[in-house]
This record gives structure tokens, sequence and C-alpha cells, in this order.
């Protein structure tokens, strides 16, 4: 026993030196030799990366892109931002000016800047976008291969800082693969990849890079990256705007949400990428330094991405239209934002995302036309559209929130979003009776007599938020009479998305520029041409497989017409009314992201009320925040 | 001798029976996986540019060429188990074209120092504290361990995790809460990184062993209650053996022999990481490295880990069975 009680004193003695010993360090998750008020701290919302060492962004699928890379590093001829950009949202990067195309739209001529320089010290020019697309089309297994050598018929570079694209067909489109949204076409160095016999084996360690950052350092496990302000950074085409904030980025892989909160707490993560509504809520109430998007509620940045309940267009029962709007017709949105975002997110009653211009551009003026919407179920016509919606989910929050839920119904609008589709069973139930379809006690029947089943897939525990939406849809469905149940897809559902293998998902098809009113990003692919046969893949982005002869005509206007031309918009608002009309997708809310912003040592991140950048740390656009935030006192 | 060959032989004839139909169920259930690798290719190169439908068809199609998925299956079978046997896994899909072998030769050295060291730790402890709690039966001190250990034994390992999570990385802020090491330091064998990869496995250690202490020390103490009660015992307690002794070589060893085995077995699983622990604690290791790679569809990968994996248990078992004979006298041989 005396040896046992030795024991466990020279156990406990071990426990506490070895606990003051850690004190002085006490819980840094942060660079070391590093001053904090010099380093910014970012989430990598792609987590551990495998292969660490690989910066070749232009081999398919073989690094990360998102730890720093193509926010800080990379470079290409435009960006738009899905706010207001710190000179507008459009912003000619590399280019010195917007793209000029010809008349047909076979030819894209690009103006570039000068002045601009590689962090070797090597000059860019023309040669550099030439060998970008000349690399690509002649290694056909790299990451945008296909794209090139599906439109690129040559490109010339006549002199430094001019490049000549001729396409194989007309496209008045071609200049968006080299405009960031979220990432682009990135342009390579010439000078490093004409010394590499096979591109698609080359990892870039280290990368040479044309924008105003250069690594310093990162983990060979793939937990962290950091990158330094380059001396030169004048050189490069950030330095328009001025020097960057902070001399080091660390982005970082923090951990599930959990994690991130604690990180936040202890001031060792300065932007999270994104976490659960709870946590945001928390980190709101814990830490004053803690800022997002919006002041108070919703808190989240709403992404340019349209969260949606997605048909399968080519499934028996979804193909009837009658069906698929008795379905909207059962759901009471207010409950799916409460399950989901407990009420943090912006509705949408059209399928355009409510966020950057779209609500000026579609959203305002088109809240009379669906007002006036009438719907007719075959026994009555009804008005389904509620514009009170947004005001009443305010409304809802006030008591439990307070003072974070805005009372001004400009703000409330912009906030939770306008109004949304009425729920009304009896009209559901008329709209399936003439799509033949019969109640039984409290269960449809299909018109062939069986269960009217409907699974919806969502993603699980990957995507929990929209994982809420769709089992609160499925209940409400459960109550109005169909045999709904939730599909739990986990991994499978990029797989599953694609091969057609699903009733209804909750997701998106519909994702836009945001700062911009074009809707081809995501339009033109939903062209009937490319619409797969049952159990062949699909295309990204028309997952519902739904054609339509009018939304063709739409999308073949939409070609022939320039980038800028203001019939866009109008064919835009064409594109809505037709999506009401027909319901292929069921449009729910933005996709927010809760990025949460801590003050404690950097001020001057983008909000809601100077929304010059889209804060969400992986997008490539954030690197416009760098040149505004300055240390904080 | 030759009796203990001859059982060497045939016990070394079951591993490799085992590690071959493992390794082949591995196989069909990595391939029978719904997820299709080159479609989450495409969606991580893709879904957040502008891709047209007819470039993503022709990457479809180079990406199947790339990741070697054209061919029948019989031919994608045999050229796998070629490859095996040259300890080839062949490309990751998911990080293409790194090979599997760099992936899990980077990640297994933090899985192999992290759980090596706490299952050791663990079983020590367990195992002696376990046997000094049955034989001192009316130590209070060894009853409350006892108790605390069977009240945190049923507790979910995440519960545990976190809980030490925010204990030390929050209210008391004193241990790091990720990675292996400080960010921003070279790696190599000199003190300050040594000690920073300490510092980083602390918790993740601490809470492997807080949650395994119980097993051991249960069955180790019910072990010992049994033999406690064996004639020899008796007569040794009787003769007047001194009881350090006793404990040590009448009770201990004869209580460790399956406690062994449990080593073994447990010192093979490692190689499947301990996948919560290295999420919570955001450490490195093949566990995540499984998990990832699963979501990905990365059946290299995936065979990869699970080949080493089954190898190491298998190997865990054929150690012990060659070495039981050596140790326990009354294990036969023949």
């Amino acid at each position: 026993m005396k040896r046992l009680k030795s024991l466990l004193l020279t156990a406990s003695i071990l426990a506490a030196a070895s606990m003051a010993s850690a004190l002085p360090g006490s819980a840094q998750s942060i660079p070391q030799n590093i001053p904090r008020k010099e380093l910014l701290i970012l989430e990598n919302p792609e987590g551990t990366i495998k292969n660490a060492g690989w910066f070749n962004i232009w081999a398919i699928n073989a690094g990360s892109q998102s730890n720093g890379l193509q926010q800080a590093a990379l470079d290409t001829l435009w960006y738009i931002d899905p706010e207001k950009g710190l000179d507008g949202a459009w912003d000619n990067s590399l280019a010195a000016e917007k793209p000029v195309y010809n008349a047909d739209f076979t030819e894209m001529r690009v103006k570039l800047r000068r002045g601009l320089f590689w962090s070797d010290g090597v000059e860019f020019s023309s040669a550099d976008v030439k060998a970008t697309v000349d690399l690509q089309i002649k290694f056909p297994n790299m990451r945008f291969s296909a794209v090139l050598a599906n439109n690129v018929a040559s490109v010339e570079a006549p002199d430094a800082e001019t490049v000549i694209f001729k396409l194989k067909r007309p496209n008045s489109r071609f200049h968006a693969n080299f405009t960031v949204r979220w990432g682009a076409i990135w342009i390579l160095p010439k000078h490093v990849f004409e010394k590499v016999e096979d591109p698609t084996k080359f990892d870039f360690n280290k990368p040479v890079s044309l924008s105003a950052y250069t690594l310093n350092s990162f983990d060979p496990d793939g937990k962290w990256y950091i990158w330094q302000l380059r001396e030169d950074w004048q050189r490069t085409s950030l330095g328009r705007f001025g020097k960057p904030g902070p001399k080091y980025l660390a982005y970082v892989d923090p951990g599930p949400p959990d994690k991130r909160v604690i990180a936040q707490l202890n001031h060792e993560l300065d932007v999270i990428h994104d976490i659960a509504p709870e946590g945001m809520f928390t980190l709101a109430k814990q830490n004053k330094a803690t800022k997002a998007w919006f002041d108070g509620f919703p808190y989240g940045h709403p992404d340019p991405t349209l969260a949606s309940v997605v048909f399968n267009t080519q499934n028996e029962q979804l193909k009837n239209r009658d069906v698929r709007w008795a379905l909207t017709l059962m759901i009471d949105v207010k409950r799916v934002m409460m399950a989901a975002y407990r009420g943090a997110a912006t509705i949408s009653a059209i399928a355009v995302p409510p966020t950057g211009v779209h609500p000026e551009a579609y959203h305002k003026p088109m809240e009379e036309w669906v007002k006036g919407y009438e719907l007719d179920t075959g026994k009555s016509k009804i008005k389904p559209y509620d514009p009170g919606v947004g005001k009443q989910l305010a409304d809802m929050l006030r008591p439990s929130m307070g003072e974070a839920i805005p009372s001004d119904p400009a703000v409330i609008a912009n906030s939770f979003g306008l109004g949304w589709w009425k729920r009304d069973l009896k009209a559901a139930g008329e709209l399936l009776e003439r799509a033949g379809y019969r109640r039984q006690g409290n269960q449809w029947m299909t018109p062939d007599g069986k269960p009217f089943t409907v699974k919806l897939m969502v993603e699980g525990d990957l995507r929990p938020v929209m994982t809420r939406a769709g089992s609160m849809i499925v209940e409400q469905w459960k109550e109005a009479g169909v045999d709904a149940r939730v599909d739990i897809a986990q991994g499978t559902l990029l797989t599953r998305r694609a091969a057609g293998d699903f009733d209804a998902f909750i997701g998106w098809s519909v994702e836009t520029w945001g700062g911009h009113n074009d809707l081809s990003y995501f339009m033109d692919s939903w062209h009937s041409a490319f619409v797969a046969e049952p159990g062949k893949p699909q295309p990204l982005r028309n997952w519902q497989r739904w054609k339509h002869p009018e939304l063709d005509k739409l999308i073949e206007q939409t070609r022939q017409i320039g980038f800028d031309d203001p019939k866009g918009i109008e064919i835009g608002k064409d594109y809505i009314k037709l999506m009401v009309n027909e319901m292929p997708i069921i449009p729910l809310m933005s996709y927010n992201v809760f990025t949460a912003m801590d003050h404690t040592y950097w001020t001057g991140f983008p909000t809601k009320s100077n929304p010059y950048a889209n804060p969400v740390t992986n997008w490539g656009n954030s690197r416009y925040m760098f040149v505004r935030l300055k240390p904080a006192n | 001798m030759g009796d203990y060959i001859r059982y060497a032989m045939k016990r070394l004839g079951q591993f490799v029976l085992v590690v071959f139909i493992g390794v082949n169920l591995a196989y069909v259930i990595t391939h029978a996986t719904p997820i299709d690798p080159v479609e989450q290719s495409i969606s991580a190169s893709t879904s957040f540019g502008n891709a047209a439908p007819e470039a993503i068809a022709e990457m479809r199609r180079s990406l199947e060429e790339l990741y070697g998925l054209k061919g029948s299956w019989s031919e994608q079978y045999l050229a796998f188990w070629s490859r095996v046997i040259r300890g080839d896994f062949g490309p990751s899909m998911s990080a293409f074209p790194t090979p599997v072998s760099s992936l899990i030769a980077r990640a297994m050295p933090w899985t192999i120092g992290l759980l090596v060291t706490s299952t050791i730790i663990t079983w020590a402890l367990g195992n002696y504290l376990g046997a000094l709690a049955g034989y001192h039966q009316r130590s209070r001190a060894l009853k409350a361990f006892g108790l605390a250990a069977m009240g945190l034994h049923p507790v979910p390992y995440y519960i545990v995790a976190l809980v030490l999570l925010i204990v030390f990385g929050y209210v008391w802020p004193i241990l790091p809460i990720s990675g292996g090491a400080a960010m921003n330091m070279p790696q190599g064998w000199n003190w300050p990184y040594v000690a920073s990869v300490l510092k980083h496995s602390a918790l993740p250690a601490l809470s492997l062993i807080l949650i395994g202490l119980g097993s051991w020390f249960l069955g180790m103490r019910s072990l010992v209650s049994n033999i406690i009660t064996d004639d020899h015992v008796v007569y040794a307690e009787i003769g007047g053996v001194d009881r350090r002794r006793i404990l040590r070589s009448y009770v201990m060893r004869n209580a460790l022999a399956p406690q062994l085995t449990g080593l073994a077995m447990s010192l093979g699983g490692i190689f499947n990481g301990a996948v919560i622990t290295e999420k919570v604690f955001g450490y490195p290791g093949v566990g995540t490295l499984l998990v990832d790679a699963v979501y990905a569809g990365d059946y290299g990968l995936v065979l990869g880990v699970t080949t080493v994996s089954i190898v190491g248990v298998s190997l865990g078992v054929l150690i012990i069975d060659l070495i039981y004979p050596l140790i326990d006298p009354r294990v036969q041989v023949d």
C-alpha cells in the first residue's frame, strides 16, 4: 500500500508539474514566433489537407484550394464580388478593362494590366494567360482542360498586354471562366510550368504567387498554412487598394464547431468560416468582440445560393406540376426556418437567392406580380402568396431574441426576406385531386391506387442545417397525408444527385454571382440539351432534370446578349415567372453562412452596413478584406 | 522444438489466410460503396466554378481513365493484388496523384505515437491498480478508485473528450486543444519540437487513458479476486510467503496471460486510428484519413488503411500466439 500511495503521490506531482510547465504557453493553438498583431487567423473549411504539400491547383482535385492559395496567392482576370466590392462588384484584376467581344461572340479580347509581378520577380504578361490555356488544352487531364478545350479554338498574345481568344462557337459568357465568384481559372506562371515535363504530376511547391501574399510555411500534416505579405505587394493587382493590414495570414483547421467557438472565445481564431446557428448565438452572447455580417439577427452572410427542395422531375409523380405545387402549399416556411436556422435566414419565394443585388433587381420589382399571382387548382382560384411572412418571422423571434430583432420594416425585409407561399392544405388537396390523386383516410393515394410516397434526401450530419430543414418539411408533408420519409444520404449525396437516384433533396441548383444580375451562371446549364436520360449522370447544375421549351428560349436569348445588357434582367424576370408557374424546385431561403469575425486583434471586417466584400473565408473574393483590415488598438 | 515449429507454421498459415480473406472482404465492401469517386472529384473541382455541361462529361471521361476505373472487374482485381504484394496501393483518388502509401506513412507515426503510448500506459496502470484492488480488497482508496472507474467506464468517449476540451481548453486554458504540435515550428528531433508534441498529445492521451483505464482495472480486479482463492495462493499465504511476492509472482503472473492477449489485440487495432479522438482534438492520424477517404469514395486509400489494419491486428494475434506457449506452460503446442 505504501508503494501505491507513493505512486499516486508521484503521479500527482508529475501532473501538477506538467500543468505548471504548460502554463506560460497557455492553450495557444496559434503560430509561434509571429507577433499576434501582425497575424490574421482564418478557418480553412476544407479541414485537414491530405496532401498538404501540393499547390498545383491546375491538377484535378489534388490539393487544397482554400488554404489561402486562391485567396492570397493566385489571381486571374476579373472578380465579381457577391456584395458591393471595394470599387463596385466588378473588379478588373489582372485585366485592365472588361472583356471585349466581337459581334457574334466568337472572339474575346482582353487588355491586361502592366507592372504586375510574380513573387519570384518575373513580370506577368499575356504569355502567362496564353500558357494557362495552351497547357491545359495540351494536357487533357488537368482541372480546366475540358472547359478550355471545348471553347477555345486558339489563343493569341500579340503583345505583352493583349490576349485574343478565338472561340469554337459563340459564347457571350466565356469570360465567366476567368471571373472569380468563389474561384475561377487561375493564371499560372509560364516560366515555371514550361520547365515541367508533366504538369499533372508537378506539386508546385513552393508556389510562386501573383497576388499579395507568398507562402511562409505549412504543416506537412495539413493542419495549417501561413502566408506572408510580399515586400513588393504594390506590384500585385491588390496593390491598387492600398497595403493589406495583416502581414501574416494563417489558414488553419480548427476542428469541429465546438472547438471553433472555443478558439474564438480564446481569441485564437479571428475568422470562423461557418458554424451552426447555436454556435453563432453563443459567440454573440459571450464574446463582445465577435461580429457577424448582420449586427444582430440573422447574423450570417447570405451566400448567393438558394437553398431549395429540388424535385427529380423525371420521377413519375413529380413530373406533374400540380403535384409539385401541392407539396409547396403543404409547407409552412416559418417552421422550416425555425428548425433549420432557428429563424436566422432570409426567405425567398422566387427562384433567385435573396442576396447581393438580387433583391433590388428581382425580389422587390417582382413583389407586386407575386402578390397578384393566381393559382388555379381546378376547383378554385387562389392567391397563394403571403407578403407578410418575413415580418411574421421577426415578430415570432422578438420575444426570445429581444433587441437583436430589427423593427424597421425595411431592415426586416433585408434580413428576413419579404413573403412566401401560404400553407393551404385545401388548395393542395384540390391540386392533387386534379392530378388524379384520391384521399383515403389520412393518406393521399396516387392515381394508380398506391400510397403517395416522397423520400426527401438530406446529407445528415454532414450538413446539419439543411438536414433539419428537410426533416421539418417531411413532418409537414406527413401531416398533410403524404407518406413522406427522410432519406439520409450522408456522403453519397453527390453521387446520387448526379445519378438522379432521389425523389427530392434539400440543396441547391440555383447559384448566382450575387453582385451581378446575370443569371446565366447557373441557368445556361439548365438547357434541355444537357438534361440526361433517366439513369444517366446529369451534368451540373440542373439536378431537377427539368426541361421546358420556354426555358430554352430564355437561355438562348441570354446567350445572344452581352453580360451587362439590361435585357438580361427582363429575361431573368421571365425566368422567375416560369419557375413560379412550374415549381420544379421549391425555393426556401438563402444559404446563410455564419462567418464570425473577432474584432479583438483586427477591425474593419465587411458587414451588411459596410458590404465591401464577402467575408466567407474560402471565397477567392475574401482577399479584398485584407486591404481594409486594421490592427485593433 | 519440432512441435513448436509445427505449431508456429500452423499459426503462420492461419495468419496468411486471415489477411487474404480480410483484404478480399475489404476489397468487395469498398467497391460496393454507392459513392462514385469520379463524381466526388468533379463536384470538388467544379461545384464552385462555372463549368459547361459538355466539359463536365469530358472531365468525367478523363477521371475514369486517370483513376484506372476502366477495364473489367477481374482486371481491376488482379491489378489490385499485384500492387498490394509490392506494397503499392496506387495513387489516392481524393489526393491525386499522391500515392496512398505516402499518405498512410505520413499519418501513421502520429497514430502509433499517441495510441501505443496511451494503450500501454492504460494497460499497465489499469492492470496494476486492478491487481492491487483485487488483492487488497479492504483498501478504501482502491475502492474509491474502483467506483470512479466503474462510473467513468460507461460514459461515451466523446463526452469525456469534450469535457476535457472545455475544462483545459477554455475554463482553465493550459493545454493546446488542436493539432499535433505548435504551428510554425519545424518538425525535427529537437527538444522544443518534442516538448510541443508531448504537450499537444496530453489531452488526447488523457482522454484515452481515462476511458480505457476502467475496463483493464475491472478485468484485472475480477481475475485477481478469483486467483487469490486458488490453492497455491492460499498455501503461500499460510506458508508465510511475502505478500508482495505473492501478488507479483503467484497472482499477477497468472492473471496477466489473458490481459496480454487483450493488449496485443489493442495494439494491433491501433492501425485503425482513433477517429473520434483525432476529430475532437484535431490530431493528425490515420483515423481521419480513413473517414475522409470513405466520404470521398477513395477506394485505394480506404483499402490501404484497411489492409494495414488487418495486417496489424492479425500480426498482433500471431505474435501473442507464438509467445504464449513460452510464457504460459499450460498452453499445449501440439
